[in-house]
């Protein structure tokens, strides 16, 4: 462990810093960001290509009585001017030591041209209409960004970092036979650049999802074993974040504790990790300077600790926090937004060695659950989820039947110790944060019709 | 006004450059954003602002779009956005006008902000009930300036209020085009309304009579008139066009969109692309007059109307939204809208609605009701859905109210833009719709 590398945060912001530390706040900081993003759409209104050059600052400062937030655009200005400070006042976090950091190399890969661009997503369509006769793209966006960030404050946190992110949104449809409204579906996904958006992949899911959804058959009520698909499994994940992250999730987890104060299968090992190898928002340190690593939260079914930032450590008492340790997880949406506690890359530990064909091989009579229509609803005091989904009827480890308009329902803890295998096949969906599963074999669950 | 020494003349000479072939439009929109935020609850840091200013670039030709945008207003930020855009190859130079800004007006302050949240506390206990009532309160002030071509209007300003309620049975949120007294008794209304209903069971499934209060009226407007009616939601599933002279609704029902009617303060002269905004008839006895357009969509055709362009920030295009709905008054008072109606609904608010560009299928959630008895609003109804196709929710529309007022304003957030919008409505009665429980 070493003390991060000091990184000079600018002359700007160090003049900001100073001038508000002599203007009485002891506690201060401001943040940076500068950026440029490519954006490519295809949509009813024809071809849109933007490109976008953002640059803001935010500012957090406390006396001893009172606080204030500010944010503009451009670079800060020493002298403000500032807001009359009426908040409560706050503290800032310490330096930290931070293991070492080795930036990615893609960081350096120029942003996707807009011929490039435009390419991958008139491709998708070529693709998606080949893979499904009929069907087409109603809307796509791919977005394509670099940034640089840059924070100081008065406890002598100093730090630089870069990012990359791509986010790629489409939208398709297809005729569902005469009288229906068409099929529709979208997938919605981020990686660190986006030439690791693959068209044929994509509108191979796509076409997937769009035959089930025109040709699937409302589900009947059924128990079966179930193969969820990395989209469905993120998403259970997604709607879970209540037991695993924040200050209260130590409480929820003791209402599903069995007897050997498990809460989940011996197959369920979930890790947040905000510089994970490859992730989409890897980076060495938060949105507040304190430095990421990897936090189990359950191992192999037992819950370690929720994932917490400093001050939610600091406030929770280490010992009422189950004796959790903080980690960078503060993010900022924007220059404009303060930072926020929360998953960077959340996800289920893959298994090597087990594909998820193998898993449907073994699957003699259940589903196979390919992806969720929506957000789902998790009551957790009440031990309930439910989740629309679509895919199909499994016999003999064949798909034989679409499903669609269906529910996937049951309890929490069901769900959780009901896990029975896990696949190699880890994915991440841009929920809140990237949120990331392989395929689940799972029990204990039902399917239900919709009723839509 | 920053934007008042601008030099307009020499950013439409630029941009002329870039407009070089028959039938190009090349635009800039310049624009300054204010946002101070008071939140409650006790969360630190209490007083927050936002100020940012920034540019923008289009061309359109031939039915592309190109956009280049900065966080910066100076003359060699335009240049390099009209650089960006133009489609001269090689890449020529572009003069750079001079584009002084006045500076930001001293410290922000919103003294205002600051004693709404205890006029609501105030309200709520003269209808002697007490609750806590976490109130964010925040003030938008934004400044536009758009010139495209030889066009050089005014620039714009507007500046309205938006609040915010974390209450233990579910958020409430508003638009207030001014803070004052009125406001503070709606919004202590909205809430004690919450809260005589909190706990109250959803409603069983059942087709019937749904009578929509204005503010819900407002939305159900906005998603199943409006949005249904923007010319790039028409142009999903076809030619935006053919919508004109189609029927939607019943003869009573008669829908515009007129942002030189909005409230004082977000009352516009010109859109958000500097063209002249106009009372557009969208519906006019429950045919499609005139659908809501903007330059891009206007440009190709002898139908659409250019009027409508908004833009939620500088780093997006614009497109066709609306503004401000006013929905013709009818002649029904309350009592006739939910005469015969026994068992029916009354909603006075919706918390939001969506609408399916492809299927026609639309949704309106409702927090709270109540269930109508003896010829009026009676016991509270939780959480519940209208669902149905446009195609068959419109003409289910078999009453409008006599009296119409400033309703229904809130956030739209189509495509993920976020932009406010604003309504005049009276109350609406549907019969035979369908509504279940929700959440």
């Amino acid at each position: 462990m070493s003390r991060p590398e000091r990184a000079e945060p600018g002359p700007a912001l160090a003049a900001t810093l100073r001038a508000l530390r002599a203007g009485g706040f002891e506690e201060a900081e401001v943040y940076a960001k500068s950026g440029r993003s490519r954006r490519l759409e295809l949509g009813p209104g024809g071809p849109v290509a933007g490109f976008a050059q953002e640059r803001g600052w935010m500012v957090r400062a406390s006396g001893a009585r009172a606080s204030f937030a500010a944010s503009g655009s451009g670079e800060p200005e020493p002298g403000g001017p500032w807001p009359e400070p009426d908040g409560e006042p706050f503290r800032l976090p310490d330096p930290a030591a931070a293991e070492p950091w080795s930036a990615p190399e893609d960081l350096d890969a120029p942003l996707v041209g807009e011929s490039e661009g435009m390419r991958l997503l008139e491709s998708l369509g070529t693709a998606l209409a080949t893979e499904l006769p009929g069907a087409r793209l109603t809307s796509a966006a791919l977005e394509d960004g670099a940034a640089e960030h840059a924070l100081a404050s008065s406890r002598g946190v100093e730090a630089r970092w870069r990012g990359r992110l791509a986010a790629l949104r489409v939208e398709a449809a297809a005729p569902a036979g005469r009288g229906k409204p068409p099929a529709t579906a979208a997938i919605y996904l981020a990686e660190r650049e986006a030439r690791r958006f693959h068209p044929a992949a994509l509108a191979r899911r796509l076409a997937d999802r769009l035959a089930v959804t025109a040709a699937g058959a409302e589900a009947s009520l059924d128990r079966g074993e179930l193969l969820l698909a990395p989209a469905v499994g993120a998403r259970l994940l997604a709607g879970l974040l209540p037991l695993l992250v924040g200050p209260d999730a130590t409480a929820l987890v003791a209402e599903l504790r069995d007897r050997r104060g498990r809460i989940a299968s011996s197959e369920l090992t979930v890790i947040d990790d905000g510089r994970l190898p490859g992730g989409a928002l890897a980076a060495p340190c938060d949105g507040e300077g304190v430095p990421t690593r990897a936090v189990t939260l359950l191992e192999e079914g037992e819950h370690r600790q929720p994932l917490l930032a400093w001050h939610q450590a600091r406030s929770a008492g280490t010992a009422a926090a189950g004796g959790a340790r903080a980690s960078g997880c503060s993010r900022r949406a924007s220059w404009r937004d303060l930072p926020a506690p929360g998953p960077t890359h959340l996800y289920v530990r893959p298994r090597r060695g087990i594909s998820a064909g193998s898993l449907l091989a073994g699957l003699a009579r259940g589903y196979y659950l390919l992806d969720a229509a929506g957000a789902g609803r998790f009551d957790l005091p009440g031990d309930r989820f439910e989740l629309p989904v679509c895919g199909f009827a499994v016999a003999g480890g064949r798909a034989v039947a679409p499903v669609s308009r269906a529910l996937l329902c049951g309890g929490i803890g069901a769900l959780l110790r009901g896990i029975q295998a896990v696949a190699r096949d880890l994915a991440f969906l841009p929920l809140d944060g990237m949120i990331g599963a392989p395929s689940l074999l799972a029990g204990g669950l039902e399917l239900r019709p919709t009723g839509g | 006004m920053p934007f008042s020494l601008l030099d307009r003349a020499a950013v439409s000479r630029t941009l002329s450059q870039i407009a070089e072939r028959p039938g190009d439009l090349a635009d800039a929109y310049f624009e300054r954003v204010e946002e101070v935020e008071l939140a409650g609850g006790g969360r630190a840091p209490w007083i927050r602002v936002r100020r940012e200013e920034g540019l923008a670039v289009r061309l359109v030709r031939g039915g592309r779009t190109w956009l280049a945008s900065r966080d910066e207003i100076s003359p060699a930020a335009f240049a390099d956005a009209v650089r960006r855009v133009a489609r001269a190859l090689p890449s020529a130079s572009y003069s750079e006008p001079r584009l002084p800004v006045a500076p930001w007006e001293g410290p922000p302050a919103a003294s205002e902000l600051a004693d709404f949240p205890s006029a609501v506390a105030r309200a709520v206990r003269d209808q002697r009930v007490a609750f806590p009532t976490d109130l964010t309160v925040r003030r938008h002030r934004r400044w536009v300036q758009a010139v495209a071509g030889p066009l050089v209007p005014e620039p714009e300003r507007e500046e309205f209020y938006s609040v915010t309620a974390e209450l233990p049975w579910g958020r409430y949120g508003a638009l207030l085009p001014r803070l004052d007294g009125a406001a503070a008794a709606a919004v202590a209304g909205a809430l004690v309304e919450r809260f005589r209903g909190r706990g109250a069971s959803p409603p069983e499934p059942f087709r019937g009579v749904l009578v929509l209060g204005p503010a819900a009226a407002a939305v159900l407007l906005h998603e199943a008139v409006a949005h249904s009616l923007e010319a790039d939601v028409l142009a999903a599933s076809g030619d935006p066009e053919l919508a004109v002279g189609v029927r939607l609704g019943p003869e009573t029902l008669s829908v515009l969109d007129d942002p030189g009617t909005a409230p004082e303060g977000v009352r516009r002269r010109t859109d958000d692309e500097g063209r002249e905004v106009r009372r557009r008839w969208l519906l006019q006895d429950g045919q499609v007059l005139q659908p809501l357009a903007d330059a891009r969509w206007a440009m190709a055709s002898e139908v659409l109307f250019p009027g409508a362009g908004r833009r939620g920030g500088r780093h997006v295009p614009p497109g066709p939204r609306s503004t401000h709905l006013e929905l013709t008054p009818g002649e029904l008072d309350d009592e006739e809208l939910m005469a015969g109606a026994e068992g029916g609904l009354w909603a006075a608010e919706a918390e939001r609605g969506a609408l399916d560009p492809l299927s026609g299928v639309f949704r309106l959630d409702l927090p709270l009701a109540r269930r109508i008895r003896g010829g009026g609003a009676a016991d509270p109804v939780g959480p519940s859905r209208l669902t149905g196709r446009i195609a068959d929710l419109l003409p289910a529309v078999a009453g409008i109210g006599a009296t119409a007022r400033a309703a229904g304003a809130g956030w739209c957030a189509k495509g993920g833009r976020k932009l406010p919008v604003w309504a005049t409505c009276p109350a609406l009665r549907l019969e035979g719709v369908e509504v279940a429980a929700w959440g």
